[in-house]
């Protein structure tokens, strides 16, 4: 009889073992330990599942950003105890260097070149390390996916459910229903992963409506509406960084404003939102390195005022105009302070009539659809007065989603699939704080668009389709955006972005999404010429 | 496939994340469906979106396989053999039984090659820890012999994983029979066609075995099986015994590897979706293939433009399991339809919301469709 047989001389204590390896009984404390994962060779506990699939995710992302620390990691790591999975993974991921953040971006368009303004640091060479075990506390837990339990999926699937419900209670004005809601809806909450996924969105949503009904719609009270000029611009900065959202409408619009300012010699940009700027030093240096040299740039930049005594608009200009001389770029800002768009009249912006004058606004049009129908509404003056600059181009950025319909449970359905994709597209996002501050500024929007109405209410996104008819009708034409603008976008998204955004093309226009939805979607209009609008008589000194 | 039937899939995306949002719409503009497998079907803006759960250990379980899998995969296509083992759980074998089942290793002695057999332990006790290799399984009743390939891609795994070990013991008790885990030569240090070679002598040796016979005829009733490589193994190891006139009763294949060189739909829908991309297939068969060949060579695609037709060969009838987020799908179900037009018998069992190695864990609906499927495949009755 030839037999060969390990076991036989493994010892044969496995006969009272009731697992299919002949491992010892289990021990007290491993008495948590996932059963069926034992069976393929690992110990771990099943309290420990979730975080150490979201370690494994981290791991993922970390092995896909630094390709060339792989194969070093491959040869030259130390593995230890592959069976205890949760320290396999965390001495893994001690090994990999937080991937380098590229915060200041910057493509030449006309040479595709990235030009990088700060700087930032490239990879530092790591050495391999020594297997060390990362207390749980002090990772900066950042699940990029979520996986689910069926339980905990149901929960979501209420959790759904419940806030249309809620949201329709608001509706009829039954409010007593709607807070009992709030209220089963909190104690749901406690039963998901409020971190990310359904349970983040949700927990914002929920935040949305509670605020709406308990301290109505004036949008006043609590954090999250208000905020000051100075936080507003810091968290627009976080959610620049931390999608591509911004980066893209930037640099469509730069890149249309770019083609229309060929051949003029004197060309005027009037920025709706100047923030920090952050659009400008790409557009200056591709005018710098423009065939036939640059022209002279003005730009005027109009942002709230800054109470304090700070003329942040005056600094940030300050800044730009240092980043032009530098470059050799004729450049002269002017700050307009206006709290509201509509405030702005055309002879702050000082247009000179031989200047090719470009208007650009980065979701800002939807702020003026608000309107009190004892008075003009605000888009048609500022449209009229748009128009009678006779730019060479207006590129409009905006939102593409419909939230500015009058059902408020239209609007909340829709601002819910929205904002869970935008949401989604986040969880792409590696970088803290840039993430967390950038939900926060996420989070500003559907507070206002849940909880607001009348003129607190300025979040009234309308669809590329709506935009196109309004424009159309106040006397635009349409620039379409061709196709080097989408080669490039689509870099862009190579370049900085994580799989899963798309951009499209849509009648000229140029949408980016997350998968098959479209987030926000950049066009580019000209005015159609009549006699009125074709040579502006303001005066500098005259007001309207 | 329980309730997959009853919703028509005009046109579905299946969403990359494990987790997504699911949005009930009021009134007429959306639509939800919980099906009988626990899945969610959800009509929004004219697509189809299906919601997958998979548990969390299995997705636990085969993330880790893929992140292991790609540190030790070299983009020259060399490949850490050491840190493989290393990080391949392994389990010895065991004469005692452990839920009816025991086992144990044989060495043949012409190739060197490891099996491992497991038997249904004998319902006598004094007899636990014996092996009597002079007996055949049974004078009265047919006993089949399952040669099981194990998967891996041809590169990893072995017949002492962990993983495969427990699943071989789950095929015995699930059919009564004997289970032989063929330990073939892997990629890319033993490339084509060394599996095929080994699975054919494990065949041979498997035949020649009196005490693997059972019944009143007193042969060998065999099966072949496999999961990913291992079913494509199991495939040429059957085409070559029906050449050689060597008798196979039937051939399971769990989501078979096969492959070919143009890129189907199902591959560039689901590249990178669930554990699996295209880039690791072409390097496994690029590990795998005679160097210089592409994955039209029959043994990657064996129904393709280099294939040839199996009409009139005397094929065993073949269970074919394919799973629905397996990017590789189109080139089974091409087997499926190359096996039709050979005019040979084959049952497709399609598991729509099934991921690679959903077997490996019985947490799921699938594995337990799965196991009735291959119990009726295997019974000695039909």
């Amino acid at each position: 009889m030839v037999l060969y047989d390990s076991a036989m001389s493994a010892g044969s204590s496995s006969g009272s073992s009731s697992s299919s390896s002949s491992k010892p009984p289990p021990s007290s404390l491993q008495q948590d330990i996932d059963g069926l994962l034992a069976g393929a060779g690992y110990k771990v506990r099943s309290s420990e599942l979730r975080q150490v699939a979201q370690r494994l995710e981290r791991l993922e992302t970390a092995m896909g950003n630094s390709p060339a620390d792989l194969s070093q990691l491959a040869s030259d790591a130390v593995h230890y105890n592959p069976s205890d999975l949760a320290s396999w993974v965390d001495s893994l991921l001690s090994e990999f260097t937080q991937p380098p953040c590229q915060s200041e971006f910057m493509m030449d368009p006309v040479t595709n070149q990235p030009v990088v303004n700060n700087g930032w640091t490239t990879n530092e060479p790591h050495a391999p390390q020594v297997h060390q075990n990362i207390p749980y506390e002090q990772q900066n837990l950042n699940p990029q996916l979520t996986v689910v339990t069926a339980m905990e999926e149901d929960s979501g699937i209420r959790l759904v459910h419940m806030l249309m419900t809620c949201a329709e209670c608001v509706q009829r004005g039954d409010l007593s229903l709607a807070t009992s809601l709030i209220d089963d809806m909190q104690g749901l909450l406690t039963r998901v992963n409020t971190a990310c996924g359904i349970g983040k969105v949700a927990s914002h949503f929920i935040d949305a409506l509670s605020r709406r009904i308990f301290q109505g719609i004036g949008g006043g009270g609590g954090s999250i509406l208000g905020g000051s000029a100075y936080e507003n611009e810091i968290l627009y900065h976080h959610f620049y960084e931390a999608c591509p959202y911004l980066k893209f409408a930037h640099f469509t619009a730069n890149q249309a404003i770019l083609e229309a300012f060929e051949g003029h010699d004197c060309v005027h940009v009037v920025d709706f939102n100047l923030m920090h700027g952050l659009q400008w030093p790409a557009l200056i240096q591709a005018l710098a390195l423009r065939p036939g040299g640059p022209p002279l740039l003005r730009l005027t930049g109009i942002g709230p005022p800054s109470p304090d005594g700070r003329d942040s608009l005056r600094e940030i200009g300050l800044r730009l105009a240092e980043l032009a001389r530098s470059v050799n770029v004729r450049f002269a800002f002017r700050g307009v302070a206006a709290s509201r768009l509509e405030d702005v009249k055309p002879w702050m912006l000082q247009v000179n009539p031989k200047e090719a004058v470009a208007v650009n606004s980065i979701m800002q049009l939807h702020r003026l659809l608000g309107s009190d129908p004892t008075r003009t509404s605000p888009i048609e003056t500022v449209l009229s007065w748009i128009r009678s600059l006779n730019p060479k181009i207006m590129t409009v950025v905006e939102q593409e989603a419909n939230h500015n319909q009058p059902s408020f449970l239209d609007r909340f359905s829709e601002a819910l699939y929205y904002y869970s994709t935008m949401f989604d597209s986040l969880e792409a996002c590696t970088i803290q704080p840039e993430k967390a501050l950038a939900e926060i500024y996420i989070q500003k929007e559907i507070a206002n668009v849940v909880s607001c109405e009348g003129s607190a209410r300025v979040e009234r996104h309308e669809p590329l389709a709506k935009w196109r008819t309004r424009l159309n009708g106040a006397g635009f034409r349409p620039l379409p955006l061709g196709s080097n603008a989408f080669k490039q976008a689509s870099m862009l998204l190579t370049l900085f972005s994580a799989e899963g955004y798309a951009v499209e093309e849509n009648e000229g226009c140029l949408t980016l999404g997350w998968h098959s939805r479209p987030l926000i979607a950049a066009s580019a209009w000209q005015a159609v010429s009549d006699s009125a609008a074709e040579f502006p008589t303001w005066d500098n000194r005259q007001p309207s | 496939m329980a309730g997959s039937n009853e919703v028509n899939l005009n046109e579905s995306k299946v969403l990359f994340f494990f987790f997504f949002f699911i949005f009930i719409l009021c009134g007429q503009l959306g639509f939800i469906w919980k099906l009988e497998n626990g899945d969610f079907v959800l009509l929004f803006n004219s697509f189809w979106y299906v919601v997958k759960v998979v548990p969390l250990n299995t997705w636990v379980l085969i993330s880790n396989f893929k992140l292991a899998y790609n540190l030790q995969r070299r983009p020259d296509g060399t490949f850490n053999r050491d840190l493989s083992e290393f990080l391949d759980r392994k389990v010895p074998a065991n004469i005692n039984p452990v839920d009816g089942v025991f086992s144990f290793d044989h060495v043949d002695g012409a190739t060197g090659l490891l099996n491992r057999v497991y038997q249904p332990s004998s319902h006598n006790e004094a007899q636990w820890g014996i092996v009597d290799l002079e007996k055949p399984l049974s004078k009265t009743e047919i006993v089949p012999v399952i040669i099981f390939f194990h998967g891996g891609s041809f590169t990893h795994s072995s017949a002492n994983s962990a993983i495969y070990d427990t699943f071989c013991r789950r095929l015995v008790n699930v059919c009564q029979a004997v289970v032989v885990s063929v330990n073939y030569r892997r990629s890319p240090e033993h490339r084509y066609p060394c599996a095929y070679d080994d699975g054919w002598a494990a065949l041979k040796w498997v035949t020649s075995r009196t005490w693997l016979q059972s019944g009143k005829e007193s042969k060998v009733y065999v099966y072949l099986a496999g999961d990913s490589s291992g079913g494509n193994i199991a495939h040429h190891v059957a085409a070559r015994a029906a050449e050689a006139d060597v008798e196979v009763l039937g051939n399971i294949l769990l989501h078979p590897m096969f492959g070919g060189q143009i890129r189907t739909e199902s591959e560039k829908r689901l590249d990178g979706k669930y554990f699996v991309t295209l880039q690791d297939r072409d390097w496994y068969w690029r590990a795998y293939l005679p160097e210089g060949e592409d994955r039209d060579h029959p043994a990657c695609n064996p129904f393709g433009p280099r294939g040839k037709s199996l009409q009139g060969v005397k094929f065993p009838k073949s269970l074919v399991v394919v799973a629905g987020l397996d990017l590789i799908q189109d080139w089974q179900l091409a087997y499926v339809e190359g096996l039709r037009r050979s005019g040979q018998d084959v049952r497709l069992l399609f598991l729509e919301k099934a991921t690679i190695g959903f077997y490996f864990l019985p947490n799921n609906d699938h594995f337990y469709i799965l196991m009735d499927e291959i119990k009726n495949f295997v019974n000695p009755n039909c």
